[in-house]
């Protein structure tokens, strides 16, 4: 019999396993239903990868990140693994009923949480042997979650649907509220916990108080210049982004763009692949920056605004550093800070009118599409409108078969003040806890891996400015120069061609 | 000025408005409104090119440019939020016309719907391409999935060689680029992406040429609107084969659609009013729109033919095109909508 590690040698071509790589995967072809928090960049993929290779069935990976699960496809099949393929939204019709007819002869079958909407995928999963059910970005699954995706809470009843295959649910950031619901909704039974640290220990941290705003703007003005990128630097709005990126090439930083959801499709698309491919070593970006992007040589991170809890802090500042070498994480502060990100968030839960205006709209009528074109009509946000549907197919609105009566709209419209109530609170919550996180005086490092009910168990020697930091290691040595070497438009269009 | 290259094209619009619109008016074609109103206005006041070719503009940038404009003492307010070229407007609009770059291959009535695909195919052809030529790997620069698809069966249906593909779509690109002037070829190649570089964004673009974002963005349209046109010429074309599939619009809104296929029944107006549940009025204004846009629609069952000629002759008499003044030249026993219906045929009588 072939040892693990001979396998992995085989099909995958290394010669050791990653931490707690192995682990896992002991405990899955035991049986095992498995929650694992594993570092981004941490060899996720292979925990399930390998054990396709000993199970009978096929392995389905839900992922929501189409274009992760493409490159995942693309990778084994240059490994030479023909049997992978990934359902979204880029599948042509034709491929796609082509594989149903034959999904059991694949053995790495992707699929996004939308595509499990689709009545005949769910058949021809139903009859195939599923050996191990992969939940990717589980935290999506809680509501809890900063990433929140209603279309994962249906998991768990698909999970039992196709005879409760074991299931290994994967995350890299989840605190342990959210640890909870993921095991809920999941039902995950037998489990084992494999939870690392979520400690960057190659990440720096570092909180800087300043008294105004102008003061702010002078101090990342003078980081950027000094510290050694590529960095990303984010902003709590649109408008920020595109200020700063601005002031910033003022200044003479010329490799900087600005990235935030109000660009079209195709700008934001060059940006990101202008900064993965080291066209750009600077972006300024919201929170819409960083899910997918995949580099690994980012130097630092800048907060000019700070994020509304830990978990996105940590989340973002994560994509530092993914190279295992040594990268800085900076958040700036003003007073006042912690209200305007407060009135932010607060501004994406519907208010009162909104409510009411809905709720008496449900008079008329309940379907799924009159609720979404109400809430059109109400100018409810996306995320506001993810939280809402997810609310009223809770409530049982969607599987009405008639228009609600008045005093179940009243009903209803407590329970829906209640609930925005419930989530204001929480989020502001939240919101103190990452302010107590800048105003504390001891180790950082300790407060976040605490965050997430964990300890710390080594400090690494630059830490953070609580025990002591120094930025020489993090300034830019050389003055790299990138002449744009553009010879005029005949030399650049042949240069495309030949 | 501030606003720069936005406040130009402002400008010449408002000068072609003739104080007749307001700024809303500008707004709407810029932004492709497919209103019976800003459908005439295009033809009307002959700014069809125009239409539909700055769809993410906002109003306040607009007013923006017109402050700017009416600071420099480049414009007045008339009435009602339109504003007129002061002489010093003129002579300053008169100049830059002949200094500026102005995008003279611009059709936005033809291809405002069209332009967003036609660039989509283009330019993800062009990065697969060169990724192949290269044996590079690469992440579509688009993810739109129709797109993606056309490409993909595109080069699966081919019996040329990647090699050959890749030599005739340069030298269509190149003859094509050879005719527009140096900086307009420099923007273009400068937004396709290859195996070597990501394709610029028209801000990027305009940092590195040190111009106007706006006129960047209008360069490139020109560009990308003058290939569709030669494409829609030669039809052994590449980019011909790419225009393939793309519908090019019906200049109707839809609810004149549909009171355009009662007529081709023909039905008379007030029938149609009733039947649709609109009011004659709206009909009427569908009718006018229809006129304005269909050249084979005759008029002739709605005006008596001496009564046109003689709106006509007033309108022309009058150089106006407001429906008071022609009315109040001509006499009661013509209607507005009588005026409206031969204005909108006659279209371009200026």
């Amino acid at each position: 019999m072939v040892t693990l590690t001979q396998l992995l040698q085989k099909k995958f071509g290394y010669s050791s396993f990653r931490k707690g790589q192995q682990e896992i995967i002991e405990d899955l072809l035991r049986g095992y239903d498995v929650l694992a928090m594993l570092p981004t960049g941490g060899g996720k993929s292979l925990c399930y990868q390998l054990p396709a290779y000993l199970l009978p069935g096929s392995v389905l990976i839900i992922s929501p990140l189409v274009s992760l699960m493409e490159d995942q496809v693309r990778q084994l099949r240059e490994r030479g693994e023909k049997r992978a393929i990934a359902f979204n939204s880029f599948l042509e019709t034709r491929e796609k009923w082509r594989a149903l007819e034959q999904l059991d002869q694949f053995r790495f079958i992707y699929v996004s949480p939308e595509m499990l909407q689709s009545e005949r995928l769910l058949i021809a999963l139903t009859n195939t042997p599923i050996s191990l059910f992969v939940v990717d970005e589980a935290h999506c699954i809680s509501q809890w979650g900063y990433d929140f995706r209603p279309d994962f809470l249906k998991l768990g009843e698909i999970r039992r649907q196709l005879g409760s295959p074991p299931c290994l649910a994967l995350t890299a950031t989840a605190p342990p509220e959210v640890m909870n619901d993921i095991i809920d909704i999941l039902q995950l039974s037998p489990l084992r916990c494999h939870i690392h640290s979520v400690d960057r220990p190659n990440i720096a941290i570092k909180v800087e108080k300043l008294s105004s705003l102008s003061e702010k703007v002078d101090r990342l003005l003078d980081y950027v210049k000094r510290l050694q990128g590529p960095g990303i630097i984010y902003f709590s709005s649109r408008q920020w982004t595109e200020t700063m990126a601005r002031q910033l090439q003022q200044e003479g930083i010329e490799r900087v763009a600005y990235y935030h959801a109000g660009m079209d499709a195709e700008q934001r698309m060059l940006v990101q692949q202008q900064f993965l491919r080291g066209q750009l070593d600077i972006v300024c970006c919201t929170a819409a920056f960083g899910m997918g992007v995949n580099k690994e040589n980012i130097r630092f991170v800048l907060h000019f605004h700070m994020p509304g809890q830990m978990e996105a802090y940590l989340q973002e500042i994560g994509r530092a550093g993914r190279d295992g070498e040594k990268s800085i994480a900076i958040l700036l502060y003003t007073n006042g800070d912690d209200g305007m990100i407060q009135s932010l968030m607060e501004a994406e839960l519907p208010d009162d009118a909104q409510v009411k205006q809905l709720c008496e709209n449900l008079l008329y009528g309940a379907s799924r599409d009159d609720v979404e074109q109400y809430m059109d009509m109400c100018l409810f946000t996306d995320v506001q409108k993810r939280i809402f549907t997810y609310f009223l197919e809770k409530e049982g609105v969607f599987s009405s078969n008639r228009p609600l009566a008045k005093q179940e709209i009243d009903r209803l419209y407590g329970k829906v003040t209640k609930n925005i109530e419930l989530r204001r609170q929480w989020k502001r919550k939240k919101l103190k806890e990452m302010e107590k996180w800048i105003f504390r005086r001891s180790c950082r490092r300790e407060a976040i891996v605490q965050a997430f009910g964990q300890t710390l168990t080594d400090k690494p020697e630059q830490c953070c400015d609580c025990c002591g930091l120094s930025l020489d290691g993090y300034l830019r040595t050389n003055e790299e120069k990138h002449p744009t070497r553009f010879l005029g438009w005949r030399v650049e269009l042949q240069r495309i061609f030949f | 000025m501030k606003d720069g290259y936005a406040a130009f094209l402002l400008s010449f619009c408002l000068h072609r408005f003739n104080g007749e619109r307001s700024l809303a008016a500008v707004y709407h074609l810029f932004s492709g409104k497919k209103s019976a109103q800003t459908l005439q206005d295009s033809k009307w006041f002959q700014l069809a090119p125009f239409f539909g070719v700055w769809k993410d503009i906002t109003f306040s940038e607009i007013e923006a440019a017109a402050q700017s404009l009416f600071e420099n003492g480049l414009i007045v307010p008339v009435q009602n939020r339109a504003y007129i070229l002061t002489e010093k407007g003129k002579r300053w609009l008169d100049e830059q016309l002949q200094r500026t770059f102005f995008p003279t291959h611009l059709n936005g009535w033809r291809y405002h719907d069209l332009e967003k695909w036609f660039w989509y195919r283009l330019s993800l052809l062009v990065q697969t391409l060169s990724n192949l030529l290269h044996h590079t790997s690469f992440e579509p620069i688009h993810r739109h999935e129709k797109t993606l698809m056309w490409v993909k069966r595109y080069l699966l249906s081919q019996r040329r060689t990647v090699r050959t593909l890749a030599e005739t779509l340069y030298g269509e690109l190149y003859r094509l680029l050879d005719d527009v002037s140096e900086e307009e070829a420099t923007v273009f190649t400068l937004r396709l992406t290859s195996y070597a570089r990501i394709g610029w964004t028209n801000e990027q673009i305009a940092s590195y040429l040190q111009k106007d974002r706006v006129c960047v963005q209008f360069q490139f349209q020109n560009v990308l609107h003058y290939m569709m046109a030669s494409a829609e010429a030669d039809r052994s074309s590449i980019l011909y084969e790419l225009m393939h599939g793309l519908s090019l619009p019906i200049p109707l809104t839809l609810s004149a659609q549909k009171t355009y296929e009662w007529l081709l029944r023909g039905k008379p107006l007030g029938e149609i009013a009733r039947l649709r549940r609109l009011k004659r009025s709206t009909i009427e204004d569908h009718v006018v729109e229809i006129a304005a846009n269909i050249p084979q629609f005759s008029i002739a069952p709605f005006v008596h033919e001496k009564k046109a000629a003689k709106i006509i002759e007033t309108a022309r008499k009058l150089k106006t095109r407001k429906l008071k003044r022609i009315r109040d030249a001509i006499g009661d026993d013509v209607s507005y909508f009588e005026i409206r219906l031969v204005l909108a045929k006659e279209g371009e009588m200026w």
